[in-house]
């Protein structure tokens, strides 16, 4: 389980972004309650500092430097700070060590930026203070000492950082956990999913006994199958009955063809029509034949008929019945197999009819002259363990185009490049695809840098 | 005159069937349903029979396995709309001898009842056709004596040629018989296989054996 894959559980987003928004929200609330509590404790020290020293610069100027001395002798917790300084900034009175530096003598209780130096202190303490300028010209000094104000605030900032702490973290892992759930329920959809997508119209999702919101989800997805898995059928249904139908009158048209041109003769005036008639009827079933062909083999769910099979002798039986047309042609028809070929799992004379067929297209589109080859090999997959078979057949003719790789696999496609003494269907690629996919092995059409077509059919389970 | 019986449903089919063995001189005898088509096999006598899988009654796969079982080993050529490899083992496996596939061509349909009708006669070790001569002991074929240099797949070729001398043989016949598979080989496969054998075969100047017959298939014989 990842984090990408985790963020985009439902469960899990919204539980973030209550999570930020519960963050922002506290951290505004402890902040207002913080700015006040400060303003308010602020407040008590100004007015404690403002009230001694309306205290002290009305007594008599003789009593001061005494009374200064006494008030910072009472403060037992140390947090007062007194000083009597005289215009030049010597001390005459109290425990300040010296006056704060940049502070006007205005009377205003303030912060004191650089802190109060109390006597027999090294450090700078944080405080507030109020210096006051005598009609003597002296300064008196007040200044207390902030640690009161400091604490309350580290207790406030504690107190915000251990609620975030003990609510956002369990919510995090109560989400996670709450997550997993859903996450292997899509994956046990997905799995479910994997033959759908391949074409297994059949298959559904599972839909749990929960009824929740992904067997909801499940339950649509799966009505839409069953819609799709209908017209598809409808289709079929209606193209096979088309070709079913229109056969029986095909073959007795044939018939009665082939009647006429015996009683006529093959010389009489109508003769050489009639023969071309027929043999017009005749590329007609071979169309339906292909036609009806594909359809038997896209029905064929079982896999009775299969069985070890060595496609070492397949090709074998492909090389002897091609070899010679492809040397009629003048085409250089060589084989490559590799070493220690494993069986694959299949039925092997649909594997031979596939075969054959790439095979007859990849002579009928190679010119005179050119080169065909097929290769045969283990398929190793990137962990180095061989993971199937691969055949290879690359000619040197015309090539597929790639706008046109997936439509030659339809039926009736026949490539822009054919030209017109290429005789056939157009449906042998569409056997081959079939057959493929049947045994669920996979048919590619590789880029062949040197221009020719390059079929690749991978004999590996999906 | 050799007679074949017509199992068939479709009275249109049967006609076209009949129509065609006829001009191949054999006397044919119709029956529409499975039921009747069963007793009429048995006790009729027939040389061959055609037989559709789909029929009323009783269905084609169980009437040839029936017939076998009362013992009756007539030549079935079982005609079917499925062409499903696995409806063509189990025809066979029923008992029937041969399987075709509608729509089929007539003269097709007619040259596998003959191939059927002959089947019963004696297979020889030697077969001769004029000078030219195959001995299936010793693998050699011999035209005016001198041994022909063939290839395995164009010996099988010429033994099934000369099996049945004189018989049209489509490509479809030839594709099954030699290599053993039943799909259509593509363009012009026996096509050059034949024209190979048929260079080996008849050097020119030599009488022509083998002859092809347009739109269906190839004939070994002198003419």
């Amino acid at each position: 389980m990842n984090v990408a894959s985790l963020s985009r559980i439902s469960t899990v987003r919204l539980l973030l972004v209550y999570g930020v928004l519960f963050v922002l929200w506290s951290v505004l609330l402890i902040g207002w309650v913080q700015y006040d509590t400060m303003r308010y404790l602020s407040g008590v020290v100004d007015e404690i500092l403002r009230q001694r020293a309306h205290y002290l610069t009305h007594i008599d100027r003789a009593r001061l430097p005494d009374a200064v001395a006494q008030t910072a002798a009472l403060d037992l917790r140390g947090v007062m700070a007194y000083g009597l300084f005289d215009a030049q900034g010597r001390k005459i009175s109290g425990n300040l060590a010296e006056p704060p530096a940049d502070v006007p003598s205005d009377g205003v209780v303030r912060f004191l930026p650089g802190g109060m130096h109390m006597e027999g202190s090294s450090e700078p303490i944080r405080a507030r203070g109020v210096a006051v300028k005598m009609n003597t010209g002296e300064v008196l000094v007040l200044a207390r000492a902030t640690s009161v104000i400091d604490a309350v605030r580290t207790i406030i900032h504690r107190s915000l950082v251990w609620g975030l702490s003990l609510t956002l973290i369990p919510g995090l892992i109560g989400g996670i956990w709450l997550a997993r759930g859903p996450l292997r329920r899509i994956r046990e959809l997905e799995n479910a999913a994997q033959p759908i997508r391949r074409g297994d119209l059949h298959r559904r999702l599972p839909v749990s006994a929960r009824r929740d919101e992904l067997d909801m989800l499940a339950s649509i997805v799966n009505s839409m199958l069953e819609e799709i898995e209908r017209l598809m059928s409808e289709v079929k249904g209606v193209c096979d009955s088309i070709a079913h139908d229109l056969r029986t009158p095909l073959t007795r048209l044939r018939t009665q063809l082939h009647r006429m041109h015996r009683e006529a003769g093959a010389d009489s005036a109508h003769g050489p029509l009639v023969e071309q008639a027929i043999m017009d009827v005749d590329a007609l079933l071979d169309r339906f034949r292909a036609l009806l062909r594909i359809s038997e083999l896209e029905d064929m769910h079982r896999r009775a008929g299969f069985t070890n099979v060595d496609l070492v002798a397949t090709l074998d039986h492909v090389r002897e019945i091609y070899a010679p047309l492809a040397e009629d042609k003048h085409i250089a028809f060589a084989f490559e197999i590799g070493p220690e070929i494993a069986p694959v799992h299949g039925d092997p004379h649909l594997l031979l009819e596939a075969m054959s067929n790439i095979v007859d297209n990849a002579i009928k589109f190679t010119p005179s002259n050119g080169r065909i080859q097929i290769r045969l090999g283990n398929d190793v997959h990137t962990a180095g363990a061989p993971a199937g078979v691969r055949i290879d057949v690359i000619d040197s003719g015309p090539g597929i185009r790639t706008s046109e790789r997936g439509a030659v696999l339809q039926r009736f496609y026949r490539g822009t490049c054919s030209s017109k003494d290429v005789s056939g269907s157009g449906l042998g690629l569409s056997i081959v695809a079939a057959i493929v996919k049947l045994h669920g092995f996979r048919l590619e059409i590789v880029d062949n840098p040197a221009g020719g077509a390059w079929l690749a059919l991978l004999c590996r389970r999906e | 005159m050799a007679r074949v019986l017509i199992i068939e449903d479709d009275r249109v089919t049967a006609d076209e069937i009949g129509a065609e063995l006829q001009r191949y001189g054999l006397d044919t005898e119709w029956c529409g349903d499975g039921t009747s088509g069963l007793e009429r096999a048995r006790g009729g006598d027939y040389d061959a029979i055609t037989l559709d899988r789909m029929l009323p009654g009783m269905d084609g796969l169980t009437l040839v396995t029936r017939l076998r079982e009362f013992g009756v080993q007539t030549p079935v050529l079982m005609i079917s709309a499925l062409s499903d490899a696995d409806e063509r083992v189990r025809g066979l496996r029923a008992g029937g001898d041969d399987y075709l596939t509608k729509p089929f061509n007539p003269e097709e349909m007619a040259a596998r009842i003959e191939v059927l009708l002959r089947r019963n006669t004696h297979r020889p070790m030697k077969l001769r056709v004029e000078d030219l001569e195959l001995d299936l002991m010793d693998r050699q074929a011999r035209r005016d004596g001198e041994v022909l240099d063939l290839l395995p797949t164009e010996f099988k070729l010429l033994e099934f040629l000369m099996r049945h001398t004189g018989r049209v043989l489509t490509r479809t016949m030839i594709f099954e018989a030699v290599w053993g598979y039943h799909f259509d080989p593509g363009t012009n496969v026996i096509e050059v296989h034949i024209g190979r054998l048929r260079r080996k075969l008849d050097p020119p100047g030599r009488e022509q054996l083998i002859h092809t017959v347009r739109g269906v298939g190839y004939v070994l014989e002198r003419r």
